[in-house]
């Protein structure tokens, strides 16, 4: 955007309006606004701040060992420790980085890829949109669970980076069929045919036009993206499918499941990182009916009278 | 007599957190007599909808009366909880919206439709429900045979109708009817209109009617509420205000009217066009005129077709545009008029490209405009711009006023940079919209309807073009507004010799702005010719019928008399 720049310079008496600015300050307004989405907030931030500062937060390091085995909650260990005589709070604080982390690059992966897709197989026509349209419904019809422990298996112990490539598979199918769907009523709106009218090239109309009039509904895919990446990430490791020596909510889980934790009586080594991915889920739906608010105003109204 | 509404002093806010507080209907006070008709007019903005909504208690958040009292036969309605209120429906006050023919639920029949009210309010025995139905459908001049009809199946008039009869199946003593035409085609406008009069005659309710168009209110009604800015600057029988308009406000409306086929037509600002002398450069507007460069190809459509397949299987295809042929020379002005669905705008989507004749050859120049390939087609549209209809839905709400015009100059002018932002800054001064960086930063919902329709016509004008092409421009602007941008497009085209299509089902504007004219009919030209001649001549009957349906108050004053 050299253009813009040059202009600014060139006329430095014209007030550019701050719209990008704006729209991030009435958005998160209009998010605070909203006490659900409140709660959510405060809620992530915790998560998130917690996995930042784990190093610091947490008692003992993530995997370290030699404490007493199977101990049950003590002022020295507050969740007690696991089977290998690790401390149950390290791993949970430490496990947060992990679960965060990949809800949000699985999450932003599946819906960078919902964007590309579903907005050329809205505006385009004819062949090519069979074609995607075909590929697309392949990935819905197929159960993502399966497909999910398939592609893992078949992987093999890839780490991290094989756990957010399988959420990314399996995850970006409804998103696009949702941009899509609004692509398709946006495109024939006036200003995108004044658009081609205007010389615009195919991706300047799909990109610089059509696709920030939808930036709610891509925040709120990307929310609801994430939520779908946390749960898959934790069940993954609960399987077993994902790399187990690292720490994280799913790890533990399997662990305390391999180590029947319920049956020794240590219900809180299922309980703890249980709610920890619940709440981390709980807090993206909570802003997610934020978002809702930001894209459909009649939400934002109060009641009649 | 005792009035059976009575407003005192009402004022009604919207209030929504983060935005300033809009106070659209500023104390406003009047009275209606059992049986009257009276008309409330206002352009867009001056709150004559919101009071609508209030005095039958449809009004919804934000909106919140903030001071003042409606009284319905003496009981203060804004106090009634909502059970008293859905009694009240019945026998009480109505309201015919807008878009009340979209307000009919797509999988039920017009039958069940009836039903539902009956059921709801039990003031029809279930034995007399069909012969209600049938009475009510011959009322608002349907056949009976509709009942089993869904919504999809009619058309928009008779949907309008429908919900007219729905309203009546209530028997309201007070009905409003909040701008019951706008939607739908002018020929069918003038039909509806008559059946609200007849209506209101025979069944003896009192109306309202809310609309923008003065000239519609004043063949109705027996007397009109003027608003503007929230209050009611001028209440008069319909007489009074034709003949001795009292406010400035109203005065400025009526002189928006003007009768296509009188023998000189003048607006505001706006000299008649045969007296209009060559020297027109004297009422320009700072337009520059472009150096030397005027249109050199003409648009000639021969003998084009254009078929859509049917719509479902077993059906007819349908035929937009049948066997049209005429040519745009360089320089000239022609108009195309007709009702919707007559292929007029089919005709601007096959010229500009976007469609492909099914028969017949569309060339602009050398171009044969079907056979184009996409490269060639952004060539195409570099000479042949485009106006919308809709100025608020033609310009991407997210981009400011510089963004929308810097884009057909960079693409189409090669410009860059500082020299980009001159030709916008122009281009804006072209238009009018002064001043011109104030206006370039501006985002599109900081902009009157008026002034967008402006950019809209810059953006047009950016790539220099020899031909525009404008589908209803003024359609949906205020009647104020209107007159402004025609003078501007016909400035444009006097200064810059570009051609123009004028397309439109207004004939007023055709007149004041084409020098020939093309009626289209079902996809066929049913006239052509000098527009003023035609206008004051017509011979096709279609023409005829489409001069009957400008509303006209000089005309309410010949059948009052």
């Amino acid at each position: 955007m050299t253009t813009t720049q040059n202009i600014s310079t060139a006329a430095p008496g014209v007030t550019k309006p701050p719209r990008r600015f704006t729209f991030i300050t009435r958005s998160t307004a209009t998010l605070w606004a909203n006490w659900k989405s409140r709660l959510g907030l405060i809620i992530l931030a915790c998560f998130i701040l917690v996995a930042i500062f784990a190093p610091l937060l947490a008692p003992y390091g993530a995997s370290q060992d030699g404490f007493e085995r199977n101990a049950d909650a003590s002022a020295a260990h507050w969740f007690g420790t696991t089977a290998a005589g690790e401390d149950v709070l390290s791993q949970l604080i430490y496990g947060s980085q992990i679960s965060v982390a990949v809800g949000f690059i699985a999450g932003l992966l599946s819906t960078i890829v919902a964007m590309v897709i579903g907005l050329s197989w809205g505006y385009i026509r004819g062949f090519g949109a069979d074609v995607i349209n075909f590929i697309v419904n392949l990935f819905l019809v197929i159960p993502g669970l399966p497909l999910m422990i398939v592609i893992a298996a078949y992987l093999q112990n890839g780490g991290l980076v094989m756990i957010v490539a399988v959420i990314v598979i399996t995850g970006w199918a409804w998103g696009a069929r949702v941009l899509r769907a609004q692509t398709q009523t946006l495109r024939s709106r006036d200003f995108v045919t004044a658009a081609r009218f205007s010389g615009e090239p195919a991706w300047r109309i799909v990109f610089k036009e059509i696709l920030p009039n939808m930036t709610s509904i891509i925040a709120g895919g990307f929310f609801g993206a994430a939520t779908s990446a946390i749960l898959a990430e934790a069940g993954l490791e609960f399987l077993g499918l994902g790399d187990s020596s690292i720490v994280s909510w799913g790890t533990i889980l399997y662990w305390a499941q391999n180590s029947n934790a319920l049956l020794t009586g240590q219900w809180i080594l299922l309980f703890a990182p249980g709610l920890c991915i619940a709440l981390l889920a709980l807090s993206l739906t909570l802003i997610n009916f934020g978002v809702d608010a930001i894209s459909n105003p009649r939400l934002r109204e109060g009641k009649s009278r | 007599m005792n009035p059976i509404l009575e407003v005192k002093n009402l004022s009604v806010v919207y209030e929504s957190s983060g935005f300033n507080a809009l106070q659209a209907v500023d104390h406003v006070s009047f009275a209606l007599e059992a049986g009257e008709f009276v008309g409330l007019v206002g352009e867009s903005g001056s709150g004559k909808s919101t009071l609508g909504l209030a005095i039958t208690r449809l009004q919804k958040s934000p909106a919140r009366t903030n001071g003042g009292e409606i009284f319905f036969r003496g009981k203060d309605i804004r106090e009634l909880d909502a059970e008293t209120l859905r009694q009240q429906r019945q026998g009480g006050f109505a309201m015919v919206l807008q878009s009340g023919m979209n307000a009919l639920n797509p999988v039920r029949t017009i039958r069940n439709h009836f039903i539902d009210i009956f059921r709801a309010h039990g003031h029809v025995g279930k034995s007399g429900w069909d012969a209600r139905q049938i009475d009510l459908m011959e009322k608002v001049g349907l056949p009976k045979e509709t009942l089993a009809r869904f919504p999809g199946e009619l058309s928009g008039g008779m949907r309008q109708r429908v919900s007219i009869a729905l309203a009546l199946s209530l028997e309201p003593q007070l009905m409003v009817f909040d701008e019951p035409t706008t939607a739908l085609d002018v020929l069918v406008q003038q039909a509806i209109m008559d059946t609200i009069k007849s209506l209101q005659k025979s069944e003896g309710f009192t109306a309202v009617l809310v609309s923008h168009d003065l000239g519609v209110v004043l063949e109705s009604t027996q007397r009109v509420l003027v608003m503007h800015e929230g209050r009611i600057v001028e209440d008069a029988p319909s007489r009074d205000i034709l003949e001795n308009p009292q406010d400035e406000y109203t005065r400025m409306l009526l002189s928006h009217y003007a009768d296509p086929r009188a023998e000189v037509v003048e607006l505001p600002g706006f000299p008649d066009r045969a007296r209009r002398d060559t020297g027109a450069a004297a009422r320009t507007s700072g337009a520059t005129a472009r150096d030397g460069r005027s249109s050199d190809s003409a648009i000639v459509v021969d003998h084009v077709s254009k078929v859509y397949p049917p719509p479902r299987r077993g059906e007819q295809a349908v035929t937009a545009v049948d066997d049209v042929s005429f040519t745009l020379e360089p320089g000239q002005s022609l108009a195309l008029v007709g009702a919707s669905g007559s292929g007029k705008s089919t005709i601007a989507k096959l010229i500009t490209g976007i469609e492909k004749p099914t028969a017949g050859t569309v060339t602009f120049g050398q171009l044969d405009v079907a056979q184009l390939g996409r490269r060639q087609i952004r060539e195409l549209h570099k000479n042949v711009q485009m106006i919308f209809q809709d100025p608020y839905s033609a310009l991407n709400p997210l981009h400011t006023v510089e963004y929308t015009l810097t884009r057909p100059v960079v693409n189409f002018g090669g410009l860059r940079g500082p020299a980009a932002r001159k030709r916008v800054l122009e281009l804006l001064e072209t238009v009018g919209l002064a001043p011109v960086e104030q206006f370039a930063a501006k985002l599109p919902h900081q902009l009157s309807g008026g002034q967008r329709q402006r950019v809209v016509i810059a953006r047009a004008l950016a790539s220099n073009p020899q031909v525009l092409i404008a589908d209803e421009p003024v359609s949906m602007l205020d009647v104020s507004l209107r007159a402004g941008v025609l003078a501007l497009l016909e400035d444009l085209r006097e200064q810059w010799g570009v051609s123009m299509l004028y397309i439109t089902h207004d004939l007023l504007s055709a007149r004041l702005v084409t020098d020939n004219i093309m009626v289209l009919n079902g996809g066929r030209v049913v006239e052509r010719g000098n527009t003023a001649q035609v206008l004051q001549h017509p011979e096709d009957e279609y023409t005829i019928r489409l001069l009957d349906a400008v509303p006209n108050p000089a005309r309410a004053r010949g059948a009052a008399v």
